[in-house]
């Protein structure tokens, strides 16, 4: 009895203590408090490979396009460009006229430290830095074969001490002040997606040049936001950018985002303050959620069945004034074959693998019955995915896949041998992990799991040094080339084709469709792909997922968006309401 | 002659019983203390239980899905289901076959190591010993957990490499200890009689002194097992421990998560397993020590 009143009393005096340090907030500042679900690899835009990298650069870097902010589906507009270019008949020469007066950053490697107007010529150094063999960018892919001479550039001065970017190339000039010019080596229609991803912000060779190595810590664009102090870890604080230029909130909306338009043609950004704390584990960021300490987050797994029933949120989470929207996200997750391995040319062995794993479980389990079944390469929103289409050689089938197994020469998986399954490490992924192995062991496949840290997972992946491994593919842009070319062959390790699969007609096609304008023909063609793909069990595709998140009642105008990474700048937060709302907390 | 005949007959007059061996008082002290007597019945089950999970005897099946995911306690499943629906009882007794391999493992390992460099220090002195002395203040400056951690990354991921790493980051306390001793032992009566007699450094260290030192290695052996045990669940729990099976550790990185939906079970088996040897050796390292170190004695 005497140890349990102790107990009592300890715990009553630890709760008074906690509540007693926890920090009022004050809801009459504009700040939107975020939460970064991974560590940050810094802030250079070459370097910005991952999503989460990719984002913080957003704040701070813009490229010349941007996608709206309130369309669906996605739609392209100029952001440092004038209008969208002019693109010559044969679909090679593009050219951008680019906004006049547009500034850099205030920053001490500028004369005066005042930021200085962006050119045309500071667009050619950008993609040229991309280019140079001594940047060693993640994101030179995007720009790999698609210029003229670029190439020959990047390989000439591969060697040589010293890269000359005063040197023309044919593929990327500034024709005057403001008149931007590329050339395409061969029609490639996605390109000026390609002008809207990060990788291909414009940036300024005054702070390269001053801060040498540590640019990448060092940000200055022309963006919504500055990093006024560098040596920020786990909780990044941003700050409005004074010499931001002119930019308004959208004023036409798609149907579905119609009532965020409150604050159309206002000057952006919206808020003064952009906190964001790298918060890894699911449980403090979603504590953190309940406290009202971050404006909008996932639902981790495990909360779910407590957070929402029925697609609708708790009473509890909704008495507070938290919203829920629910919205299919632009990705697959799948098992993949490394096809090094000659084991894997085998396809009934692919395919009783496929028979034997069950995808419902593995939804009911992982994704708590949210995540769409993927029955080829392309997510549904994206032209190419045929809704009809049923994979034949996915759901549940034991029965199928031991009579596979047996055609594949390993009745009951005797002869075969044990199977590496890799996966990066964490919790989740450890018991995903065990439940591969679990449903292979019912066919008789024996499964090891190997689990490593999220970089080394990759560099494993780049080196071919896997036997199979489970990864997410998340869209680049709202294109199915973004997830066909997972599996071209010249994309192989270390490119993004990660299974090494390597079959020539299929590489014929995907060159045929990439050279196609937008039409029902590249559609169609996609289609049989995508259906090539899944008869001939390229990896084992598992689900599209969809995502789940929570935001609070004072965040004005957030929506879901796999591919607007610059968001930040048209979030709002009602003061009035959060000072009103924290009140229920 | 006449004194040492005086002496026989005052030996057999004092003798009124045998005296007892190091053991044989070992053994009394801890038989007749109830609290020890448990401890030692308590790891005593835990040995049988890892032997008999190791030979497949029982929890062979921990891997059988034996009912829903997340069932709660219940008189059908004591402590629950996991994610997959397996016992968490089951897993929890598989958990100790691993927690004991390791702690054994790991303990003789580092009894090796600790026992022959400290031996080897102290015996010899001088420059031996500073070399050994230098390179075990090195060892020990390195956080413990990050050396570990570092082993664990270079050697992947694996039982092995937990008995390993635990194996060679745990000696250092040992080496300490066993360099003071043998320092204290080298010089007695005992061992010079024996270098008179033309032992050899090997045969005085190994036959002479370490039998009479060998209390200290029993009482380090079972702390280094109880902290090995603690240690493998903490490298489980950040996900660089066993893989593949179950153990206390991972089933308390699986709880990480699970708590936030009421799952509470598979925490609540693996502490208490865990508690309950950690507990019974550390009462069972303190009767040892009461039994063995001979500064104790008669107390």
């Amino acid at each position: 009895m005497k140890m349990r009143n102790i107990l009592l009393v300890l715990t009553l005096v630890a709760a008074s203590v906690l509540t007693g340090c926890a920090k009022k907030q004050d809801a009459s500042e504009r700040v939107l408090n975020i939460v970064s679900p991974a560590e940050i690899k810094g802030f250079d835009p070459a370097m910005a490979d991952d999503l989460y990298s990719g984002r913080e650069i957003a704040k701070i870097y813009e490229s010349l396009l941007a996608y709206h902010w309130l369309k669906v589906p996605y739609e392209l507009i100029p952001n440092l460009a004038e209008a969208m270019p002019e693109i010559s008949k044969d679909g090679i020469t593009y050219t951008f006229k680019i906004k006049k007066g547009v500034v850099f950053q205030d920053d001490a490697a500028f004369s005066n430290g005042k930021g200085r107007e962006i050119e045309a010529a500071d667009f050619v150094y950008s993609l040229k830095r991309l280019a140079d063999a001594k940047t060693t960018a993640n994101g030179w892919w995007v720009l790999d074969g698609k210029l003229v001479g670029l190439n020959e550039w990047r390989d000439k001065y591969a060697k040589l001490p010293t890269t000359n970017y005063d040197e023309e190339v044919a593929g990327l000039k500034a024709i005057d002040k403001y008149t931007l010019q590329f050339k395409l080596a061969k029609p490639f229609p996605q390109f000026l997606y390609t002008l809207a991803m990060g990788f291909t912000s414009v940036v300024s060779k005054e702070v390269v040049a001053k801060y040498g190595q540590e640019f990448i810590n060092h940000p200055v664009g022309t963006g919504p936001y500055i990093l006024p102090k560098f040596d920020q870890g786990k909780r990044i604080v941003y700050t409005k950018n004074p010499t931001f230029r002119e930019k308004f909130y959208p004023s036409d909306a798609s149907p579905e985002y119609k009532d965020l338009l409150t604050d159309a043609g206002k000057r952006l950004p919206l808020v003064d303050k952009l906190i964001v704390n790298v918060i890894v584990e699911s449980q403090p960021g979603w504590l953190k959620f309940n406290k009202g300490e971050i404006d909008y987050y996932s639902i981790p797994k495990d909360n779910f069945a407590t957070a929402v029933k029925d697609n609708k949120l708790s009473a509890e989470l909704s008495g507070k004034g938290i919203d829920l929207m629910i919205s299919p996200m632009l990705d697959l997750t799948y098992t993949g074959f490394n096809y090094e391995n000659k084991l894997f040319h085998n396809i009934k062995l692919r395919r009783a693998m496929s028979l034997a794993f069950d995808e419902k479980k593995s939804n009911q389990l992982f994704y708590n019955n949210t995540s769409f079944y993927a029955q080829g390469a392309i997510p549904p929103g994206i032209a190419g995915q045929n809704k009809d289409f049923k994979n034949p050689y996915k759901g549940f089938d034991l029965v199928a896949a031991k009579k596979m197994l047996s055609e594949a020469g390993y009745p009951e998986g005797k002869g075969l041998p044990e199977i590496i399954y890799d996966i990066p490490d964490s919790t989740t992924s450890r018991q995903m992990g065990e439940y591969f192995q679990k449903q292979m062991e019912q066919i008789g496949i024996k499964i090891k799991v190997s689990a490593s840290p999220w970089p080394e997972f990759q560099a494993k992946l780049k080196k071919r040094d896997v036997q199979m491994f489970g990864a997410a593919w998340g869209a680049d842009y709202p294109d199915a080339e973004n997830f066909l070319q997972l599996f071209y062959g010249p994309n192989s390790s270390p490119g993004s084709n990660s299974t090494n699969y390597n079959e020539p007609a299929f590489n014929k096609q995907f060159e045929v469709a990439t050279k196609m304008q937008d039409s029902p023909v590249r559609t169609g063609l996609y289609e049989k792909m995508n259906k090539t793909l899944a008869e001939d069990v390229v990896v084992i595709f598992n689900m599209h997922r969809q995502a789940y998140t929570v935001r609070h009642g004072w965040l004005r105008n957030y929506h879901n968006s796999d591919l607007n990474n610059d968001i930040y700048q048209y979030l709002n937060v009602d003061t009035a309401k959060k000072e009103e709302l924290l009140k229920k907390f | 002659m006449t004194a040492s005949a005086t002496t026989n007959i005052s030996v057999t007059n004092t003798r009124t019983k045998p005296s007892r061996s190091m053991w044989q008082h070992t053994f009394h002290v801890i038989t007749h203390d109830k609290l020890s007597c448990i401890a030692l019945l308590v790891v005593i089950f835990y040995f049988v239980l890892a032997l008999l999970t190791f030979m497949g005897v029982i929890a062979g099946n921990w891997g059988a899905e034996i009912g829903p995911a997340y069932s709660p306690p219940s008189a059908q499943y004591i402590f629950g289901t996991d994610i997959f629906g397996r016992s968490v009882f089951l897993k929890m007794i598989k958990g100790a076959e691993t927690a004991v391999a390791i702690g054994l493992v790991t303990s003789i390992i580092s009894l090796i190591i600790g026992t022959i460099l400290g031996a080897v220090a102290g015996y010899f002195g001088g420059i031996v010993d500073e070399v050994i002395v230098w390179f075990y203040t090195t060892f020990s400056s390195i956080p413990f957990f990050m050396l570990l951690i570092a082993i664990a990354f270079i050697m992947g991921k694996g039982t092995t490499t937990v008995f390993i790493s635990l194996g060679v980051t745990s000696w250092v306390g040992l080496c300490r200890i066993v360099r003071g001793e043998v320092m204290k032992h080298k010089d007695r009566e005992y061992s010079q009689a024996a270098s008179a007699l033309g032992a050899g450094h090997y045969r005085k260290i190994f036959k002479h002194i370490l039998p009479n030192i060998s209390h200290v290695l029993i009482i380090n052996f079972s702390q280094t097992f109880e902290s090995a045990i603690k240690s493998e669940v903490i490298l489980s729990y950040l996900g660089l421990g066993v893989q593949g099976r179950p153990s206390w550790g991972t089933m308390i990185d699986d709880s990480k998560l699970e708590l936030a939906r009421g799952v509470w079970w598979q925490l609540a088996a693996a502490t208490l397993a865990m508690f309950l040897i950690v507990l019974a050796f550390n009462i069972l390292g303190d009767a040892l020590r009461d039994a063995l170190d001979p500064k104790l004695k008669g107390k």
